[in-house]
């Protein structure tokens, strides 16, 4: 009898942990939707940009998307009368914590592939509207691997935009990262777009977890 | 729905009574709900006498037991289409008089729970019970009809499942293994096959498959809706064959078919108006413009006299844009028209009569206060009783003022950066800097320019505490009823705004109520944030919140379009089918553009749908 008492204890304890808990924690946990963006401190983004008098930190700002994704946008200075704003975003995909984690994942922040001749060319129309657009026959290669690029141009102005998807796990990425997105968009008076990539060649990654370059030992 | 579906009933009933040759002020009597209509003209249903009489004997034996299910759940439109049915494959059978009454189909086994399943989509639930009651009752079968229903709505939910997932060929090939699925008393159905076929390109197919609809289905609103469907994918002479399809095939008694022959004109005026309102879309021939001219103005339509107003203005046609925008705010006073009346008359050195159209609403719009600087203040850059570093006459000023008037934001950052190379920066000229970086799409930018504004202006104490120093400033903010917004003020409302373009909701939510602002200002700024709020609670699927947002943002500031939009589908998500549906129509018949018409036709097909 009195077994059968202890027992009927743990069921309503049971259920009201049920109620009064999980319900919260569905609550919290189920919305999947980005956070809105906040404001950050430049020191506390997870990049190291080279100071660069022409595309200075304007602002930082991040924001979170369900409990693996993290996002950064990094405004720069603009010194064209183009518009739009010039940026570096990062788009940082993590593994869940737990099964639970598992089960519950919002949906992917940035396709993969990053993107496909359509909608490329739809980003560029869009990005930079009335310019002449190409993207480039080759790749280049940063501290953390190839990247993609396109130019746009007009008489006195030249604008890059630049994407990469690091999800290297033998060298560059720990177990933790599952992926990282980098989009580069700076317009400048440059004719040279080698000059405007020079910052996205540049940028060092500083998340907490150690994430290698690629050519570490070759620059020991 | 519950309350829907006993209204729909209860205006079934009273068909029912009138059918009876009861009169329709005693039928009425028994019901308050308005616009009887009968279940199907030339239909007569009498009513059982008493329960427990016995199913009334059908000397055809027409299988009722579908049309059973349906009175006893109270689903007019079902059964509507039921005795259609029975009536078409026996015109003389007349529907049972103990309709309303409890039956049990078969020896001694009640069907309603497996009608029931089936009315839910649980279809495997349904034949497991069937094969259950089979075996509890050996010599029972279940009724043809009940096998018929649960095969064909099988093939609905297949051919549902193919159009929601976009497979189209699937969609086809359901229908054509269950042509029953896409018959008229499941037009939804119908309407995805005819788009399987457009979005496969087989445009012959899809236009013979809305003929079908349009001259078989009898209600006119269903023809109707088809075409505005037919209308995504169809030729404009496709349409008018539709059109005039639907207007004469196969009419049936007591329905009216006017609503579809206008179809076309509406539609007409929907792609003009559309046309009109997208600066990128080049100008309108003269036939369409005169056409739209000649429809706004029998409509006294202030919307779209403000869209044409618009049009002109583009077009550098002030003196047109001016009478449209004068228009609209005859017809209907708004801050919208005032803002376009302004900046026309602007255009045509107006000025006195710009500040005079503005003054109603200065200190009460933002719009109307932004236009009235290109009159009040036109080197805005310098502006406010000459504060710029080299007075009026600062070199740079009359570029400025050029680029403005003609939109040039590039060339408006292009002037204010030679100015500055001539001058120190000004509150002003830094303000007009991070308006121009607004519209540019530089928010950030734009963002540092007015906190930098506000930055000059607390170091220039005697003008920024006095706004509005120049003669005309003056002159208009002396009115008692305006209360102008100081350099301050419009520089805490730049940020404001451009903290909204950057998405900082939040933080701005946060700091909204210790800013410093106008009581306008803030309720615009409020009003965008509770409408971002709304779209961010639609996304999440939180449809009570988007309703409480909206009603919030309501008080402050009538509601546009597009939120209306927002609250229809919200009402939609909830089921609240009947406030969706009037709300999309309301919209529809202010304006009907391909959204409000889609809106409106996936109303209908969730009422259809089944």
């Amino acid at each position: 009898m009195s077994g059968c008492n202890w027992l009927l204890r743990v069921l309503v304890l049971g259920t009201a942990l049920t109620l009064g808990g999980c319900f919260g924690w569905v609550d919290n946990n189920l919305t999947q939707l980005p956070t809105p963006w906040r404001r950050i401190q430049p020191a506390a983004l997870p990049v190291t940009l080279p100071v660069s008098p022409q595309f200075p930190i304007i602002a930082a700002r991040a924001r979170t998307t369900g409990a693996i994704y993290s996002s950064y946008n990094v405004v720069l200075g603009n010194p064209t009368l183009l518009p739009g704003e010039n940026r570096l975003s990062i788009d940082v995909h993590t593994l869940p914590d737990g099964p639970l984690g598992m089960l519950i994942q919002p949906p992917r922040v940035f396709p993969v592939p990053l993107y496909s001749t359509e909608t490329l060319a739809e980003t560029l129309a869009k990005e930079f509207p009335g310019l002449k657009t190409k993207v480039a026959d080759s790749g280049r290669r940063n501290r953390y691997g190839e990247y993609d690029y396109a130019l746009a141009q007009d008489a006195t102005n030249t604008c890059v935009l630049a994407w990469q998807l690091i999800s290297d796990h033998n060298r560059t990425l720990p177990r933790r990262i599952e992926a990282i997105r980098l989009e580069y968009r700076v317009c400048g008076t440059e004719r040279n777009p080698r000059a405007l990539l020079q910052m996205f060649d540049a940028l060092i990654l500083t998340l907490p977890d150690s994430i290698l370059e690629i050519d570490d030992l070759t620059r020991l | 729905m519950t309350g829907s579906r006993n209204r729909r009933f209860g205006t079934a009933l009273v068909g029912l009574l009138v059918g009876f040759g009861l009169s329709p002020t005693a039928a009425e009597a028994t019901s308050t709900t308005p616009g009887a209509r009968a279940l199907v003209p030339g239909v007569k249903v009498e009513v059982a006498p008493a329960p427990g009489s016995g199913p009334a004997a059908t000397p055809n034996a027409l299988d009722d037991s579908a049309l059973r299910y349906y009175a006893r759940i109270g689903d007019v439109e079902r059964m509507e289409a039921e005795i259609a049915r029975l009536r078409a494959l026996d015109p003389g059978w007349e529907p049972p008089k103990d309709l309303f009454t409890p039956q049990a189909a078969g020896p001694g086994v009640d069907e309603t729970p497996f009608w029931s399943l089936v009315s839910a989509g649980k279809f495997p639930e349904a034949r497991a019970a069937i094969a259950e009651q089979r075996r509890q009752t050996p010599s029972w079968q279940p009724s043809a009809k009940l096998l018929q229903e649960l095969d064909v709505a099988e093939g609905a939910n297949r051919l549902r499942g193919a159009s929601d997932t976009k497979r189209w060929q699937d969609v086809i090939d359901a229908a054509a293994a269950q042509p029953e699925a896409v018959a008229c008393n499941r037009l939804d159905n119908a309407w995805r096959l005819a788009e399987a076929y457009a979005e496969l390109k087989q445009l012959d197919r899809a236009f013979d498959r809305y003929k079908t609809i349009v001259s078989q289905c009898p209600k006119a609103k269903e023809r109707r809706d088809t075409i505005f469907k037919a209308s995504r994918y169809l030729s404009p002479e496709q349409v008018r064959e539709l059109t005039t399809i639907g207007a004469t095939a196969n009419p049936v008694a007591g329905e009216d078919y006017t609503a579809v022959r206008t179809v076309e004109g509406e539609l007409e005026t929907g792609r003009l108006l559309e046309k009109l309102g997208n600066p990128k879309a080049g100008p309108l021939s003269t036939a369409d413009l005169a056409r739209a001219e000649q429809i706004i103005r029998d409509k006294q339509d202030a919307d779209g006299a403000i869209a044409l107003g618009w049009y002109f203005q583009r077009q550098k046609k002030h003196a047109d844009a001016q009478r449209w925008f004068a228009d609209a705010n005859g017809w209907t006073p708004s801050d919208k028209a005032a803002e376009g009346l302004i900046l026309a008359l602007a255009a045509l050195g107006k000025k006195a009569e710009a500040r005079e159209a503005g003054a109603p609403w200065q200190g009460k719009s933002n719009r109307v206060d932004q236009a009235l600087k290109s009159v009040t203040n036109p080197p805005r850059g310098s502006g406010s009783g000459g504060r710029g570093a080299s007075g009026g006459g600062a070199p740079g000023q009359s570029e400025l003022s050029a680029a403005l008037a003609r939109d040039d934001f590039a060339g408006c950052l292009a002037a204010i950066q030679r100015m500055l190379t001539h001058s120190r920066p000004t509150a002003a000229l830094m303000q007009q800097r991070g308006w121009c970086l607004m519209e540019l799409k530089r928010p950030t930018e734009a963002e540092a320019a007015f906190a930098e504004a506000q930055a000059l202006a607390a170091r220039e104490p005697a003008k920024a505490n006095t706004p509005g120093k120049s003669s005309s400033q003056r002159s208009l903010s002396d009115r008692p009823l305006d209360t102008p917004a100081s350099p301050a003020q419009e520089n805490a409302y730049g940020q404001a705004v451009a903290r909204l373009a950057t998405g900082d909701v939040a933080g701005l939510a946060r700091d909204l109520p210790r800013t410093n602002m106008t009581p306008t200002q803030k309720a615009e700024i409020r009003a965008s944030l509770l409408a971002t709020e709304a779209g961010r609670a639609m996304d999440d699927k939180r449809y009570g919140d988007v309703l409480r947002l909206l009603d919030a943002r309501k008080e402050l500031t009538p509601e546009p379009r597009n939120l209306s939009l927002l609250r229809g589908w919200a009402l939609y998500n909830m089921r609240r089918l009947d406030e969706a549906r009037a709300l999309f129509k309301a919209i529809d018949d202010r304006l009907s553009t391909e959204e409000s018409r889609e809106a409106v036709s996936v109303t209908s097909m969730a009422t259809y749908r089944y």
